[in-house]
């Protein structure tokens, strides 16, 4: 008999997401569900509230990627007033943009996935962390993923006015503009960051790739979805963070829808698990006849036809190479993907800065229409963000919704939980490296679950809960 | 001193509204940092490095604690992992742990002072505290300079 162990939860500040495995009477996965604690009242709290706050009140939401809220609501604002910044302005914006993208992109893969695979999937948990990544790579490297992220916070404080919560997002434009020793300063960054991440997809490659078990557990069935893909694009087809239409992809890579932000809105209903509507809900299965699909950095790069940027465009063809083609199903490649968007975000950094326009003093075109209704859409790190705003004619607030990255991929979280721990949970056998494996299911996606903006009680768990068929449970996996 | 919480989740923010009542007190001192953050996790690191000492000011909830409660606490009574499943769940101390693994300059863990709030709602959006945390401000406020003068004796 599994010995059953239950922890009394500790007490906490935002509630906790939560994964249920259910086993059946022999000690297999039946089934598994994904759950986020749910922040009360936002829509009432921004009701009759000027338009124009919403920039410095949506940041506040969240306290990992307070970037892709302001930059998503003040596009939603250009939407509102039905106003088009100028050209400088929307360099400035995507320059902030990608260097967010840069900074938290590597706080994932090294603090987060790295370890898994730098150190090992089944090693000690007490290994497994950025200080067990550092061991077997050096500290110089640590310095340098310390220098990456520092320089690109400057980027992102400087232009965006304020520490942590950048402030410069206006309807029509920015609040500031660039200097030319600015330009050249960030330039610097920029050049160091393509550099970094050139040298993070060799040690990825190093590591992972040329390691066949890796490659073999990447390859794994258990970490395997086909599933609809949808993220946004430019006019050509290739991965932009900042803007473009969103396309979605088949499990078989075609395309099967292509639309402006504006085209397919309407009031949404928060649901628990969104859907591809024409598709329809089918449970959560994957396939071509179910509606689920995914979001995030691989999702990204399949529903596109190419990077932008060379040197992504390269490690981008490669990716594919080893995956066995596009799109790919591989949930664990999302790390990858991950590593690949760093270094496009990084080329895309010094493109806008050697853009002579950039510097230009026309950053902002002031509003003059009459308000009604605007949707904003960026690529958050974990996924499409999309915020939607109603007002009445005064620009007041009469309705606000919100859908966040997580939300597109709950469903595909509960099923990659579910199927890996199928494949790796036999007889209600569990051990620490087992329930690791399973959680590398739903780490690849980074999932967020409601804001972490605590130093305090100590932590936001996420917890797997793991019940036998009369629902006791058997284990408890918690970070 | 560092105010975390979110200031739009009702008491979630009691933590900054104390740092900026212990600023508005000691406004004259430059050799003091009163700043806020609504960040958690990992980024508390970018907070903290180059600083000698640190006050943390945040909310709690604890089992037994009644809303209003004002907490002392030290990084060591909070419980530690350096296990993460998302960049939202770092404790405190593997913040510092990993911080000073990669050789960033934090204070040290004896100069790293917590005041902690008891709070009753941290998951309503709402700009204003409930009454009994309301009512515990001036006193946490209190605790947090007298927090700053003992250190600095």
């Amino acid at each position: 008999m599994p010995q059953r162990i239950t922890i009394d939860p500790i007490t906490r500040l935002e509630g906790h997401g939560k994964i249920e495995i259910f086993l059946n009477e022999a000690g297999d996965v039946e089934r598994a569900f994904f759950q986020v604690p749910e922040l009360r009242g936002f829509e009432k709290f921004c009701e009759g509230r000027p338009a124009e706050e919403m920039p410095r009140i949506t940041p506040r939401i969240c306290g990992v990627c307070p970037t892709a809220h302001h930059i998503a609501s003040t596009k939603a604002l250009d939407d509102l007033w039905k106003v088009e910044p100028p050209r400088a302005a929307k360099l400035l914006r995507e320059l902030v943009y990608s260097a967010f993208m840069v900074e938290d992109h590597y706080i994932h893969f090294f603090f987060l996935g790295g370890p898994d695979f730098v150190v090992g999937p089944q090693a000690p948990a007490a290994e497994r962390n950025i200080l067990g990544v550092i061991a077997k790579v050096g500290l110089e490297v640590a310095g340098q993923v310390i220098r990456v992220r520092k320089e690109c916070r400057e980027v992102i404080q400087t232009l965006g006015g304020k520490v942590i919560h950048p402030v410069f997002g206006l309807p029509g434009g920015v609040s500031r503009g660039m200097s030319e020793e600015e330009r050249e300063r960030f330039l610097e960054t920029a050049k160091f960051a393509v550099e970094f991440a050139q040298f993070a997809l060799q040690l990825f490659d190093d590591v992972v790739l040329k390691n066949q078990a890796y490659v073999d557990l990447v390859l794994s069935d258990i970490y395997s979805h086909r599933t609809y893909y949808m993220g946004l694009v430019d006019e050509h087809n290739q991965v932009n963070f900042y803007d473009g239409n969103v396309r979605v992809v088949g499990p078989d890579g075609n395309e099967i829808a292509r639309f402006a932000p504006r085209e397919h809105v309407e009031p949404w209903s928060y649901v628990s698990f969104p859907y591809l509507k024409n598709v329809g809900w089918k449970g959560f299965v994957d396939g071509p006849e179910s509606g689920v699909y995914r979001v995030a950095p691989l999702a990204r790069l399949n529903v596109a036809d190419r990077l932008a940027t060379p040197l992504a465009q390269q490690a981008y063809e490669r990716m594919y190479e080893v995956l066995g083609g596009k799109p790919a199903h591989a949930t664990l490649a999302f790390h990858w993907a991950r590593l690949v968007e760093a270094l496009y975000a990084a080329e895309r950094m010094r493109e806008l800065l050697e853009d002579p326009e950039i510097t230009s003093d026309a950053i902002r075109n002031v509003p003059t229409e009459i308000p009604h209704e605007g949707v904003g859409i960026v690529e958050a790190p974990r996924g499409t963000l999309i915020h939607h705003y109603q007002t009445d004619e005064r620009g007041i607030l009469t309705g606000v919704s919100l859908i966040v990255a997580t939300n597109h991929n709950a469903a595909p979280i509960a099923m990659s939980v579910e199927k890996a721990a199928r494949g790796l949970i036999k007889g209600g056998k569990v051990s620490d490296g087992l329930l690791n494996m399973v959680e590398m299911a739903f780490r690849a996606y980074d999932p967020c679950h409601a804001c972490a903006t605590h130093a305090l009680p100590g932590q936001m768990p996420l917890e797997v809960l793991i019940r036998d068929a009369e629902g006791k449970v058997l284990a408890v996996l918690k970070q | 001193m560092l105010g975390l919480g979110n200031p739009l989740l009702t008491d979630d923010g009691v933590g900054i509204l104390v740092v900026q009542g212990a600023a508005a007190a000691r406004c004259q001192r430059d050799d003091v940092t009163f700043a806020e953050a609504s960040v958690g996790g990992l980024r508390l690191l970018d907070c903290l490095a180059g600083y000698e000492r640190v006050i943390i000011v945040d909310a709690i909830q604890t089992r037994a604690g009644r809303p209003g409660d004002v907490h002392r606490l030290h990084p060591n009574d909070l419980p530690a992992t350096t296990h993460s499943g998302s960049t939202h769940t770092l404790s405190l101390p593997d913040v510092l742990a990993l911080g000073r693994g990669l050789g960033l300059a934090l204070p040290e863990d004896r100069a790293i002072a917590i005041v902690a709030i008891e709070v009753e709602d941290a998951l309503t959006f709402g700009e204003a505290c409930t009454p009994a945390v309301a009512a515990a401000i001036p006193r946490a406020v209190e605790a947090v300079l007298a927090e700053l003068e003992a250190g600095e004796q």
